[in-house]
């Protein structure tokens, strides 16, 4: 039985001057039962849209919404077994985090003595038991925050939504709160679906990712595929960086491709995918480009550059490599203590070698 | 160069000098009120012989104890508290229906989207400007015209028609402040329509109701422009009584009961006005 299925969702909206915004494009997505699963995208994507629709807040122009096979069609937020953890929180104001937290169990009719237990136990789950008397406003944002994630938990939805809720918080928080946020749902044993704009946090949270861009869903799978074999253009450039050249099989040898690029370049990739003649698009990520060859037996490709620029950002060295044709390759060189003597400079010659295996290939668009 | 000269002593005197002569213009009339309602000259209010109380005792009822005192100063306590009771009535009645209507107009117009929304709006704020004089006579036309006996009923009702305007403008200021997401929130935790709007909406634009019944009912205590054409005999208000007492010369109770008019009227404005500037 399917949990809960997004088939062909379609809407579209009005924009002041006349003009339509597709915010969801035929979008299809099954949501598993117990995953935690984080829609990845641009601001303006549609995945805040995609949210609203599954809580309830907004309609779908066309297609199907349905929870383990009963349609939503025309069930008002209120009667949906999903509960939404706000972007701005949302807490009422005028209550005590209690009253917060109990909120859904005193519009529901739930008994004085069980309400208060279960009160008590979502403060204790996130850490903030006898905090029930104090007000909203004299709480920090992580607390707030955490409220929220109480006030939904407690009335044990069958999923829960979550509305880009730690991009308000600093950074030390919020990858505190990513780390809490991975835990409790594996102890609660409930569906997360995350909305983000922030790839770290997709990676490093998520059972899945579904990467969303122009209403679309563009890729759909776990972290490691969408970052080590990125469907498209798109997924490639908005998950992690990519240097990305395009270029024709020119030979196959079993699963080692041969590939020339635009700059009449010959480089080496694997994948079974893709025969002779086929016109492909290279994904290389910075931290597969050394700058000396790894000197393990595997054929390795290598390509020449110039140093442009060189950003030292810490753990690694950023540089930025002409390979010819005005293309810059970024490559991502480990930071050794001590390393000072090879600092490179603009302007330095260099050679970069990669391994065939960590080259992605996909076709290119529109050949 | 400018800078400088602006910033002179001088400069710096003057400009403070122009603002006490401004809040003299506007409160000196009003402190002269204060001060000749306890003035005892019944003949020249202008001139002060001496102080006394009993303008103020008149009003309620008491006696003069001074034999300048002549009845034909004063109007009888049982007919300043029929006035007074009249205006309470109208004011009360006008401003707890104005209220309702323009709250749950306020709350349709932010809430829902529908044709001729702007139009609806618009329509709405047009009773605040229109003039009093010509929103007077038209009340009067209608009521004439359709039959209606000119009693405190008729003045309720068009006091109603203005007053629901500026409750709606102070709760929809108040609703606009409001984020959405509370009653999505609210939604979402399983509340149906009614139990979000009795536990989320209304605590959170209550300041405004208030506030909006406030400045209703004090906007309603003082009309005088509109309530003259559309009261009938035996439904004077207060302020029509005023007016009226006026017609027959400056009297010294006036000044009495302007006072006290005027301390109601600050009373009821600073909670308002507490209510509106307190954040939620």
């Amino acid at each position: 039985m399917s949990f809960l299925k997004i088939a062909s969702a379609h809407k579209a909206y009005k924009t002041p001057e006349g003009g339509l915004i597709h915010a969801l494009d035929d979008v299809s997505l099954d949501v598993r039962n117990n995953e935690f699963l984080t829609l990845l995208g641009p601001s303006g994507c549609g995945k805040t849209t995609l949210l609203k629709c599954i809580a309830g807040f907004e309609d779908i122009d066309s297609g199907e919404i349905s929870f383990e096979e009963q349609s939503l069609k025309g069930v008002p937020a209120h009667r949906r077994p999903f509960n939404t953890v706000f972007q701005s929180y949302a807490l009422f104001p005028h209550l005590s985090i209690a009253n917060n937290v109990g909120y859904g169990l005193d519009v529901t009719g739930v008994a004085k003595g069980e309400r208060n237990k279960r009160v008590e136990e979502a403060l204790e789950l996130v850490g903030l038991a006898g905090f029930g008397s104090r007000e909203p406003k004299q709480l920090s944002g992580g607390q707030q925050q955490r409220v929220a994630l109480a006030r939904s938990l407690v009335l044990k939805p069958r999923v829960l939504l979550l509305d880009e809720p730690l991009s308000a918080l600093d950074r030390k928080m919020r990858e505190n709160m990513q780390i809490e946020l991975k835990n409790l749902q594996h102890s609660v044993g409930i569906t997360f679906v995350f909305v983000t704009h922030d790839q770290e946090e997709a990676l490093a949270m998520s059972d899945r990712i579904a990467v969303v861009a122009n209403g679309k869903v563009q890729q759909l799978a776990a972290p490691t595929e969408i970052y080590d074999e990125p469907a498209n253009e798109f997924v490639a450039n908005f998950v992690g960086t990519s240097n990305i050249f395009s270029g024709k099989v020119v030979a196959k040898d079993g699963a080692l491709l041969t590939i020339e690029t635009a700059n009449q370049r010959q480089v080496l990739a694997t994948s079974d995918r893709f025969g002779r003649g086929d016109h492909v698009e290279l994904v290389l990520r910075p931290e597969h480009l050394k700058l000396a060859p790894s000197g393990n037996g595997i054929p390795e490709s290598c390509i020449d550059g110039t140093v442009e620029a060189s950003v030292f950002v810490g753990s690694d060295l950023h540089l930025h490599v002409d390979v010819g044709k005005g293309r810059t390759a970024i490559v991502h060189h480990r930071h050794n203590r001590g390393d000072d003597g090879e600092r490179i400079e603009a302007g330095t010659s260099v050679k970069l070698y990669y391994s065939p295996n960590a080259a992605h290939l996909i076709k290119a668009i529109g050949r | 160069m400018l800078d400088k000269i602006l910033n002179s002593k001088i400069w710096a005197t003057l400009f403070k000098g122009y603002g006490f002569l401004f809040l003299g213009f506007l409160y000196l009339p009003l402190g002269l009120i204060f001060v000749y309602s306890f003035n005892a000259n019944s003949i020249n209010m202008a001139i002060w012989t001496e102080f006394t109380f009993d303008w103020y005792l008149t009003i309620f009822g008491g006696a003069s104890s001074q034999s300048s005192f002549d009845a034909a100063f004063t109007e009888s306590p049982d007919r300043i508290f029929e006035v007074v009771k009249h205006s309470v009535i109208v004011a009360l009645s006008a401003s707890t229906v104005s209220t309702v209507i323009g709250t749950a107009t306020a709350i349709a117009l932010a809430r829902y989207h529908f044709v001729g929304k702007r139009f609806y709006q618009a329509l709405l704020v047009l009773p605040m400007i229109v003039p009093d004089i010509v929103l007077g006579i038209a009340l009067l036309i209608f009521f004439v015209g359709a039959g209606f006996k000119l009693s405190l009923l008729t003045i309720i009702i068009g006091h109603t028609t203005f007053l629901s305007s500026y409750v709606f403008v102070v709760v929809s200021a108040r609703l606009a402040g409001m984020d959405t997401s509370l009653e999505q929130a609210s939604a979402d935790l399983g509340a149906g329509p009614i139990t979000t709007f009795r536990r989320v909406t209304l605590p959170q634009i209550m300041p405004g109701v208030v506030g909006g019944f406030l400045l209703a009912f004090i906007i309603s205590l003082d009309d005088v422009v509109i309530t003259y054409f559309i009261a009938g005999v035996g439904s004077q208000t207060l302020p029509l009584f005023i007016l009226a007492m006026m017609r027959r010369g400056l009297r010294p109770q006036i000044n009495a009961l302007a006072v006290l008019l005027l301390l109601f009227t600050f009373v009821i404005a600073a909670i308002g006005l507490y209510l509106r500037s307190r954040k939620s």
